[in-house]
């Protein structure tokens, strides 16, 4: 095998092309499960235990969460989008060579969080891909698309061919622990009563000679700010609780986003004019939208369009962007050409940022399916 | 030309005030960067294979305040320049070769130039605190590209799923019935590890049965093998194992006293004490192993000889 290892001056870790790497890579196919409860932001704050006179849909924009009923948990949250997925897919649970769980919560029943075995091994147990490699990884709201890093990786160098990031988020009990503290507007569990359920999935593999894939993918840590967002096993209640200083962490990534959206794109050759999507982490409506200002005051220019579905689904940790990007394909408001970029957004503060153009995957989803 | 282990540390509790998850994975990343006499901000990626933690933190990764407390490329990012990415894998016992498969891949893409693997595991509040399979340990290992060695060629990992409820651990939520709880504290999480009869017997045959399908996929005799590094440490496992593979004990890495029943850390501790008995550089072929819940089994080749 040739060596191609020339390191650029990147602060990301960034997989493109020029990585040298012997194969494309794409998303092939995604997956999503919700679940089958809806709570609206109202019925929430009516939970609340104190008058907290907060007005968290105009403040968030979001309307209803999906929530886990009887039964369901990060585990079925997880193989049943690893099933859709596969229902959009050319390929066979068996053809999955690696599998990577990716979810904060790891529920299996509904007050048990799994550790060893890793859910990773259930998950692929449920879906039939006993051969696969598997493991679980943890990187808060930025899991899934950093799965889809590694996995990239691997099949840019040939080691596999085809792989599934999947992810289960049961963490509505974040926000039923919150309802039972909050006070005010300020407190740092504000940014819990955002969350709703969702699993997803996503299948990576070897590109068809051709098909342009990935363009790039690059991941880091601002790690200056890692306590601006942290999560405990609750007291309260079963589950977590997480305290967020909310207003400083969006100070940090509006900041600092910019000039790593100007290395993605930079690397990809390509402006942010050319996007026709961008997927951002769904946190609020208000915070995308000054994210976008910030972009196009900095960068000079803004993306076709923005997506948010914050409305119907709220801010669904992990999955929030994979959630996103079936709706729209689902919806067939992608098409064949059209260059996607997801834009992860974590505590951490991990920035995740990969761009990657659709190609016939579409033909899988919506009417025609 | 391939991944090379710069430089190893592994550490025991002993000495550190609180010997908190991050703590012990802290000292031992700085114990490892004066071995290598590198700086924290050549670090590219941090991965951290740690699982048990004192307060069981859900997010964010671990690796990230380890990043942090150690000090590498914080500060805002400009066009250009170096960060750090950092996250954390769970896979029990096996995450610290998974990880190494990781970097060893991104080294070899040229996306990574000097990456780090950092473990930890500590009392994660246990409902039963004699339950804790493991000894409260830190390790880090360096990894880096050498144009001379062949390094990490070859990583495998299977399960065996039919074995999946000798060995679960997990939270559970427990009512509180204290009169001197928090005012409004209900209940706490606690943490549960079972581990059935049999499990260690099943354990050695899932490591026999992996290790042979692999050296056969690499054509490889066991007497090719010049040095194991085994995991688990416990006689239970590593004496059955010695025998139903045929390898004699003097090729086997065990891990120095103090750090026996280290648990992530362990494949760490033993190559510790194969570096530092220079058994490691010694050895033409070494294969670390890993067997444990899942019933899972990884491993990997390191080749001191380029191929």
């Amino acid at each position: 095998m040739t060596e191609t290892r020339s390191k650029a001056d990147h602060w990301l870790a960034l997989e493109s092309p020029n990585s040298g790497g012997h194969w494309g890579c794409r998303i092939e196919s995604v997956g999503v499960k919700l679940p089958t409860g809806t709570l609206t932001t109202r019925n929430l704050m009516n939970q609340a235990k104190h008058r907290t006179h907060i007005q968290l849909e105009r403040l968030t924009g979001i309307h209803e969460r999906h929530v886990v009923g009887p039964g369901e948990n990060s585990f079925t949250l997880a193989a049943g989008a690893a099933r859709d997925c596969l229902t959009h897919s050319q390929h066979q649970a068996s053809d999955i060579e690696m599998l990577i769980s990716t979810s904060i919560t790891r529920s299996k029943g509904r007050s048990w969080q799994s550790f060893e075995p890793p859910l990773s091994l259930y998950v692929k147990q449920a879906i039939g891909a006993a051969q696969a490699a598997n493991f679980d990884l943890s990187n808060a709201c930025a899991g899934m698309l950093t799965g889809v890093f590694v996995l990239q990786d691997l099949v840019t160098r040939g080691e596999i061919s085809c792989g599934m990031a999947v992810s289960g988020e049961y963490i509505s009990h974040l926000s039923w622990n919150a309802a039972k503290q909050i006070r005010s507007l300020f407190s740092k569990q504000l940014a819990s009563l955002t969350l709703g359920d969702a699993g997803a999935a996503v299948i990576v593999e070897r590109a068809p000679d051709g098909v342009p894939g990935i363009d790039v993918i690059g991941f880091t840590t601002l790690a200056e700010h890692s306590r601006l967002c942290l999560a405990f096993p609750s007291t309260v209640g079963p589950g977590a609780q997480m305290y967020t200083k909310s207003r400083a962490l969006q100070k940090v990534a509006i900041e600092d986003m910019a000039p790593l959206v100007a290395e993605v794109i930079g690397e990809a050759g390509i402006d942010l004019a050319d996007i026709d999507y961008l997927i951002p982490h769904q946190t609020s409506a208000r915070a995308i939208r000054q994210g976008m200002q910030e972009f196009a005051r900095r960068l000079g220019a803004q993306p076709k369009h923005v997506v948010v579905n914050l409305e119907e689904y709220g801010n669904t940790s992990s999955t929030t962007l994979f959630v996103a990007l079936h709706k729209y394909l689902e919806e067939q408001r992608m098409h064949a050409g059209d260059r996607v970029m997801l834009l992860a957004l974590a505590s951490g503060i991990e920035i995740g940022i990969a761009v990657f153009t659709i190609d016939e995957q579409v033909d899988h989803y919506g009417h025609t399916h | 030309m391939g991944t090379r282990i710069e430089a190893v540390s592994a550490l025991t509790s002993r000495g550190l005030r609180k010997p908190t998850a991050r703590r012990l994975a802290e000292a031992a990343a700085r114990t490892c960067l004066e071995h290598a006499r590198r700086e924290p901000g050549d670090i590219d990626m941090l991965i951290n294979a740690g699982i048990y933690r004192e307060d069981n933190m859900g997010e964010p990764a671990l690796a990230a305040l380890i990043q942090e407390d150690i000090g590498a490329n914080l500060g805002q990012p400009p066009i250009g320049g170096q960060g750090t990415f950092s996250f954390d894998l769970m896979n029990g016992i096996c995450g610290v070769i998974n990880a190494t498969q990781l970097e060893a891949g991104l080294l070899r893409s040229g996306i990574v130039r000097l990456g780090a693997i950092v473990t930890s595991d500590v009392d994660p509040n246990l409902v039963d605190p004699r339950s804790a399979p493991f000894r409260p340990a830190g390790g880090a290992m360096l990894l880096s590209w050498d144009d001379s060695i062949a390094g990490f060629t070859d990583f495998c990992t299977e399960t065996f799923p039919e074995y999946e409820d000798l060995f679960v651990s997990g939270l559970v939520w427990r009512e509180r019935h204290r009169l001197h709880a928090p005012r409004q504290a209900t209940g706490q999480s606690q943490m549960v590890i079972d581990e059935k009869p049999g499990y260690h017997d099943r354990l050695v045959d899932c490591a026999e049965e992996a290790t042979r399908r692999f050296l056969r996929r690499l054509g490889m005799g066991i007497g090719e093998i010049d040095l194991l590094v085994p995991v688990p440490s416990f006689p239970d496992f590593l004496d059955p194992l010695k025998v139903r593979l045929g390898i004699p004990g003097d090729r086997i890495a065990y891990v120095t006293e103090d750090l026996e029943g280290a648990y992530t850390t362990g494949p760490i501790a033993a190559l510790q004490a194969a570096v530092k008995s220079g058994r490691l550089g010694e050895a033409r072929n070494t294969v670390m192993l890993a067997a444990g819940a899942g019933i899972t089994v990884a491993l990997a080749l390191y080749r001191q000889t380029l191929p």
